[in-house]
């Protein structure tokens, strides 16, 4: 009779015992084996572009016998944030959002690069100016950068003749006339192709923070002394007030519907390469995308429309990057940063991974290597990260955390849910102070 | 310890006996209670003891906890842009869907109970969506709820009806959830329905011949003897209320998956389309889990514990009625 | 199907009513089955929905047609292909299996001390269980991975599998429940016999209590098949753990709304417990009833 209590109390201390035994050991499994080194990467690459960024990495594994380098892709920055904070951590991580740079930095979650830069003497002006501000927060440098997206327009010439069109706009308004001439509607009054689709939240070009616009109207975030501009600048209201009458151009309802009937951006149906959308802005991968998925498509690529008030923008865009450290508490520190430094800085490499998915390399060396491989459309996207106009968004120490106020608002405008645009904007201009303050503080985002 | 009737049929070790039969007893009991105070202390006390403390810190995991006082109860309170957007939320989902979800099953089990044949097979059906993983389950009803290509949407079309956009409009997004939890109904229901079946038919047949009709019956017989099941099926909808995350956080993020760039977080999808999907635990689940504020997120934990024990207790001081009801029934 | 257990009420007088009486009462009924055919066709409708779309092709899923044409049961072979589905399914075993397991293990000594033990306090403790019973578990969910996190156990299945070994607060509310219900005379019975409590337990409360025991386990397995809360805050950062549920909200990202696939991935996530529905039917029944009548 005690024996059954016993041996319950047996069973219930060696199942958890157990339990805990298997989970902990599966958690220290990656720090042992002691010769060959293991170090793991993180990159948000997936599918084609895996492959390549495997690619390089394999030359990397071939030239050094003393590491094995391990590529997870499909990585975002919930994953990268949740493994640093758990103390789960891969060698490298890497995030397609540089605007989270100063979050990452500021809180130390990213170790700082400084020691290391100084130590193999690299100079930091190797990389371009822009890609520079992506990758530091405050002159603290948690992070390097790992090519570059430049965001312009894209055009399908075979519809622009059709509707005898030669040249791609320049302006909004030209956009926007282009945009009615190139839509087509089925019976029923559904759109069937969209001339230009404005819709926030449709594709990258329309990420609903704004930031792709931001650029070609020559909007400020942020004052000198880093105050929240956006009620105060002309420039933001110009652009929604654009956008808006654009959506109820086509109305809301009708483009909500043709957003649910497209497909997803990065499959092979993608809107705009099987013909359902003429014109886009997008970033340069695109130009890999479709040479992959649908090499007979008739396009042309140009820079994206500017404000009519101010030509001299156009040539800019909005650019940013991957970005790639090492976070905090990992155990091959000098390992990770060998690979972070031949990933960053070797031309060789950042020519080969260029290619392969057709971003733009991040040092000035590279950018004129013999090793990349020159393409009509990808000189585009080449020369819109050289103009001065270009524009990325403000590293902040709240990370990117504007970004999700501003989107907050501009979804709820372009649906027309957001009342008085003004009023609007000022609102939107103290919550992000507040939220920045907060930040600041140490305190609640 | 088996012989503790015999220890205490030799009168004169009574008390010694009694007393070893005490001790042995209470160690019983220990042994018995082991896992679960062990469990309640280190899963249940714990936590609560130590969300309190967090929720005056500001703790993001990687350097200790900074202790800044009320800062957070006053953001929460007076300056977050969205907590006031997820109480709404919250309380609307508990105000709409649990009352919803009540008569809708009652009414079901009440059509089951009247049915001559088929039961066993009505029941399985209406049972079984409530079985669905409520992942599969919501991955289910935003692809049947597409606007544009959706069997739904499609089905109203040929009827000559312009469909909603359900999951991707903010008016239309917390009903389409609702519809979701109508379908999976299929535990109240079968609760209802045994409960129904349960009602003794003499009350029935006393009614009857005081001259009540079928309404009248389901209103003075059925509805009164089925009260504390309908009460209990209302508690365990607005403690599930509470927490309403599964649903809510994958319904956003494929509804939203038009724009979302893989591993793209600039797009914030949580609460899509314009936070009218944010619930409480989601946006916890925000600030604790995506941005690693755990001082914040503990104060509103700490809310949240409050407003549910506010809950819980007025339950339990009210349930006396109910729980003897069915005591007596059974 | 085949379980009809539940007693079908006849007509409730015994009297033979009048004819006019009669045919009103037959269409009563012809009208109640034909509101209960509409219900189960749309109750159905979303799991045909699922299974059409699952036979499509990918252009076909986001088309308003919605009959297969042709019937592509290929999707079915590339669902593996795409995906580690078996790997997903194996942990969401280990998690469900082991967690179901402990929650048996340790939540029946606690019913039975707080139901067929006196003992001073006992009622304290119950009502400690009802209210961690009725409190939502998300407002523990901070401290506690904090705490996961500093025993570095964050990543994998210890933190959704541990807890459940230390008594679940609704488990042993239904047990207790269900042995109050057995017979004093049973236990006394075993006593005179000269058992002890332990001995009680585990032979004579175990066999009477079979049907609770396999509703508690059902729950326990059910939950933790459907459980995608706690898998996500744990496992989110290491797909080796992810279990289906997350698997399968991670799985439209992974392959570009391939709405074909997915619907081919939902439907073989939902078809475990389904089966596992149809095996226990009974069980599940009763199970269910009792958490509500005897509550």
């Amino acid at each position: 009779m005690r024996r059954v209590g016993i041996g319950l109390l047996v069973a219930l201390v060696l199942g958890a015992a157990l339990v805990a035994a298997t989970a902990r050991s599966s958690a220290t499994a990656g720090t042992s084996g002691a010769k060959v080194d293991n170090i793991t990467i993180w990159v948000g690459w997936s599918a084609a572009e895996l492959k390549a960024f495997k690619g390089v990495v394999a030359e990397y594994d071939s030239k050094h016998s003393d590491v094995t380098v391990k590529v997870v892709g499909g990585i975002n920055d919930d994953k990268i944030t949740a493994a640093i904070r758990s103390g789960k951590v891969p060698d490298v991580v890497s995030s397609f959002t540089s605007a989270n740079v100063g979050s990452y930095c500021n809180s130390g979650a990213w170790i700082d690069l400084k020691p290391f830069l100084s130590k193999d003497k690299i100079d930091v002006n190797m990389f371009p100016k822009t890609s520079q501000y992506y990758t530091q927060y405050k002159g603290k440098r948690c992070a390097l950068p790992l090519l570059a997206d430049v965001y312009g327009f894209y055009y399908n010439k075979a519809m622009f003749k059709a509707a005898g069109l030669t040249s791609p706009p320049k302006t909004m308004s030209q956009l926007t006339s282009y945009a009615k001439k190139l839509t087509k509607k089925n019976s029923d009054g559904s759109i069937k192709v969209a001339g230009y689709n404005p819709f926030l939240g449709f594709y990258a070009g329309n990420a609903p923070d704004l930031s792709a616009y931001a650029p070609l109207f020559g909007a400020k975030y942020v004052d000198g002394s880093g105050k929240s501009v956006i009620s105060k600048d002309p420039a933001w209201s110009k652009m929604l007030t654009w956008q808006k009458s654009l959506v109820d151009w086509y109305g809301y309802k009708k483009l909500q519907k043709f957003n649910a009937g497209a497909a997803d951006e990065f499959s092979a149906s993608h809107a705009f390469e099987i013909g359902k959308l003429a014109m886009m802005i997008d970033g340069e991968w695109r130009v890999a995308f479709i040479g992959r998925e649908h090499p007979s498509l008739d396009y042309g690529t140009a820079p994206a429309p500017v404000d009519d008030a101010h030509p001299e923008l156009y040539g800019a865009g909005y650019v940013n990057g991957t970005i790639i450290g090492i976070p905090k508490g990992v155990k091959h520190k000098d390992q990770a940063w060998a690979l972070v430094k031949y990933l960053t800085t070797d031309s060789h490499a950042l020519a080969i991974f260029s290619n392969g998915v057709r971003n733009v390399p991040t040092t000035k060396a590279s950018l004129t290597s013999p090793d990349i491989k020159p393409d009509a459309h990808f000189k585009t996207f080449l020369k819109i990260f050289a103009n001065p106009k270009s524009t990325t968004t403000p590293i902040t120490a709240a990370g990117n955390a504007y970004g999700s106020l501003i989107q907050a608002f501009a979804v709820k405008w372009q649906a027309g849910h957001a009342g008085d645009l003004a009023k609007g904007l000022q609102k939107l201009d103290k919550q992000i102070d507040a939220q920045l303050k907060q930040a600041q503080a140490g305190g609640v985002p | 310890m088996a012989s503790s009737a015999a220890a205490t049929a030799q009168p004169l070790d009574r008390t010694r006996a009694r007393r070893r039969a005490a001790w042995r007893r209470r160690r019983l009991v220990l042994l018995l209670m082991a896992p679960w105070l062990i469990g309640f202390s280190a899963f249940f006390g714990y936590p609560l003891v130590m969300s309190v403390y967090l929720s005056f810190t500001h703790y993001d995991l990687l350097s200790s906890p900074k202790w800044i006082g009320t800062a957070n109860y006053r953001y929460l309170f007076t300056q977050d842009p969205q907590v006031g957007e997820a109480v709404k939320n919250t309380l609307w989902i508990i105000a709409v869907m649990v009352p919803l979800q009540v008569v809708f099953a009652f009414g079901v089990a009440l059509m089951l109970a009247r049915a001559r044949r088929g039961v066993g097979f009505f029941r399985t059906i209406f049972y079984l969506p409530a079985l669905a993983p409520p992942v599969a389950a919501t991955l289910a009803f935003v692809y049947i709820l597409n606007p544009a290509t959706g069997p739904v949407n499609v089905l109203l079309k040929h009827l000559g009806i312009d469909g909603p956009l359900w999951f991707q409009s903010p008016s239309w997004s917390k009903p389409s959830l609702v519809l979701l939890g109508l379908w999976g109904v299929g535990n109240i229901m079968i609760i209802f329905l045994a409960a129904i079946l349960d009602v003794p038919r003499h009350l029935y047949e006393s009614a009857e011949l005081d001259g009540a009709g079928p309404l009248q019956r389901l209103r003075w017989v059925t509805l009164p003897t089925i009260s504390p099941v309908i009460l209990f099926s209302v508690v365990i909808g607005v403690i599930a209320g509470l927490q309403y995350f599964t649903q809510a956080y994958v319904a956003a993020n494929v509804a939203s998956g038009q724009a979302s760039q893989a591993g793209d977080q600039t797009v914030n999808n949580l609460g899509y389309p314009e936070a009218s999907t944010l619930f409480y635990p989601v946006e916890l689940y925000q600030h604790g889990f995506r941005y690693f504020n755990m001082g914040y997120a503990s104060a509103m934990s700490v809310l949240l514990l409050v407003v549910a024990f506010t809950i819980t207790v007025l339950i339990i001081r009210n349930s006396r009625r109910w729980v003897h009801y069915v005591g007596a029934a059974k | 199907m085949s379980t009809a257990s539940v007693p079908v009420p006849t007509a409730l007088t015994r009297r033979k009513p009048p004819a006019s009486v009669r045919r009103r009462r037959f269409l009563m009924a012809v009208a109640n089955h034909s509101m209960l055919i509409v219900a189960a066709v749309v109750f159905l409708a979303p799991f045909g929905f699922i299974a059409l779309t699952a036979l499509m092709t990918n252009g076909q899923a986001l088309s308003s047609h919605l009959w297969p044409n042709p019937f592509r049961w290929q999707n079915f072979v590339d669902v593996f292909h795409q995906a580690p589905i078996f790997r997903w399914a194996l942990n969401t075993m280990i998690y469900a299996c082991l967690a179901t397991l402990g929650v048996v293990v340790s939540s029946i000594p606690v019913a039975y001390a707080l139901s067929r033990i006196r003992w001073r306090g006992r009622n304290l403790a119950f009502g400690l269980v009802l209210i961690a019973l009725m409190l939502p578990p998300v407002v523990s969910v901070v401290p506690l991975y904090v705490m996961w996190a500093k025993l570095g156990l964050v990543g994998g299945l210890g933190p959704l599998i541990i807890p459940n070994w230390f008594g679940d607060a609704f488990s042993i509310f239904l047990l207790r429940q269900f042995f109050m219900t057995i017979p004093e005379e049973y236990l006394d019975a075993a006593r005179v016999d000269g058992c002890g409590e332990l001995r009680i337990l585990a032979t004579v409360v175990l066999r009477l209590a079979k049907p609770a025991i396999a509703a508690v386990a059902l729950f326990s397995f059910l939950y933790t098949f459907n459980d995608f809360f706690l898998p996500l805050l744990y496992t989110r950062e290491n797909p080796s753990r992810w279990v289906l549920q997350i698997g399968l909200s991670e799985f439209r990202s992974l392959h570009q709304v391939q709405w074909n696939l997915t619907m081919a991935a939902t439907l073989l996530v939902m078809a475990p417990v389904i089966i596992v529905f149809f095996l226990a039917q009974k069980a599940f029944v009763e199970g269910v009833t009792l958490t509500g009548v005897k509550g």
